[in-house]
């Protein structure tokens, strides 16, 4: 199944949110990565009429969502439908699901996943080169992985955005910090799924890696 | 698992951002803050994936009570986060 996965990575909230993807996505999906300074309209126009899938994190608005540098990506009224039609699109941005999404639906997406207000998260500085080993994020964060994994793994939209849900349900449930707290609160409460809920994605055959090396043949003596 | 501080902060957050909440909310986020996050052995920092907003990117959580000391968009940004049930 070919994945469009656009990670910007320029400052810390894209640093922090692309480190994830990087760490637990990038590696299961075929390689339409878009990562860094690749993360422009161009390539984007590129890759994404050939994917089933597009997971973008990047800065966003209501009516736009920005890669690189907040080099625009997707702007509503600005963007050919055949980049969208078909596909299932999970956007880690703040604000698209008020207009982008439902725009992305208009134009023919099968199922957008986003959020309505701000996307907010705590995160540790000091991690900035390995994010994916920073544990504070990782309460915002790793639920988005499990909704993304689970899209992966053919489940349905539904499902996938339930997995999210519970994601922050369960960790704002043991975390102590008021702070954090609150922000796994904001964006359980924010997070939006628009379009067809049965939607899903055909699955690759799991294939065991590493490959097991070709039996060796010792000469008969 | 709230504190008292916490609730503080909660409290004075749900006022119009004017210049007095503003202050009180620092004083109060300063409060809690001596207690919460700034213990660990890290650099916390609250970040969000927003565009063209009134508010950075990302604000060192011991830097919180100057930013709502000084900028009404951060403070409504916090205020929409910690009150959702009032805002």
């Amino acid at each position: 199944m070919p994945v469009s996965v656009l990670m910007s990575d320029f400052d810390l909230p894209t640093r922090s949110a692309s480190g994830f993807l990087l760490r637990y996505i990038a590696p299961r999906v075929e390689p339409i990565q878009l990562y860094s300074f690749f993360v422009r309209r161009l390539p984007f126009q590129l890759s994404a009429p050939q994917s089933d899938i597009i997971i973008g994190v990047g800065h966003g608005d209501k009516d736009s969502f920005t890669g690189q540098n907040e080099a625009m990506i997707l702007e509503v009224g600005k963007y050919n439908p055949r980049e969208v039609k078909g596909k299932m699109i999970k956007l880690l941005s703040c604000q698209t699901g008020t207009v982008l999404g439902p725009d992305l639906i208009a134009n023919g997406a099968k199922a957008f996943l986003g959020y309505v207000d701000d996307y907010v998260w705590v995160m540790d500085s000091d991690l900035a080169a390995t994010p994916w080993a920073d544990e504070m994020a990782a309460t915002s964060l790793m639920p988005v992985i499990d909704g993304l994994n689970a899209l992966l793994d053919g489940k349905t939209a539904r499902e996938a955005f339930d997995t999210e849900l519970e994601g922050y349900t369960r960790n704002a449930g043991i975390e102590e910090d008021d702070l954090i707290r609150s922000c796994l609160e904001f964006n359980h409460d924010n997070a939006v799924l628009l379009g067809d809920p049965a939607a899903r994605v055909r699955t690759r055959p799991k294939i065991m890696i590493p490959i097991p090396p070709p039996p060796i043949f010792s000469p008969v003596s | 698992m709230s504190n008292q501080d916490w609730e503080r902060v909660k409290e004075a957050l749900r006022k119009p951002a004017t210049p007095e909440a503003m202050q009180e909310a620092a004083e109060a986020y300063a409060q809690y803050s001596k207690v919460s996050l700034g213990k660990r052995n890290s650099r916390p920092t609250l970040v969000n994936l927003g565009k063209g907003t009134g508010y950075p990117h990302a604000v060192p959580v011991d830097r919180i009570p100057e930013e709502l000391a000084t900028n009404p968009e951060f403070y409504n940004f916090m205020k929409k986060i910690v009150d959702r049930e009032k805002s």
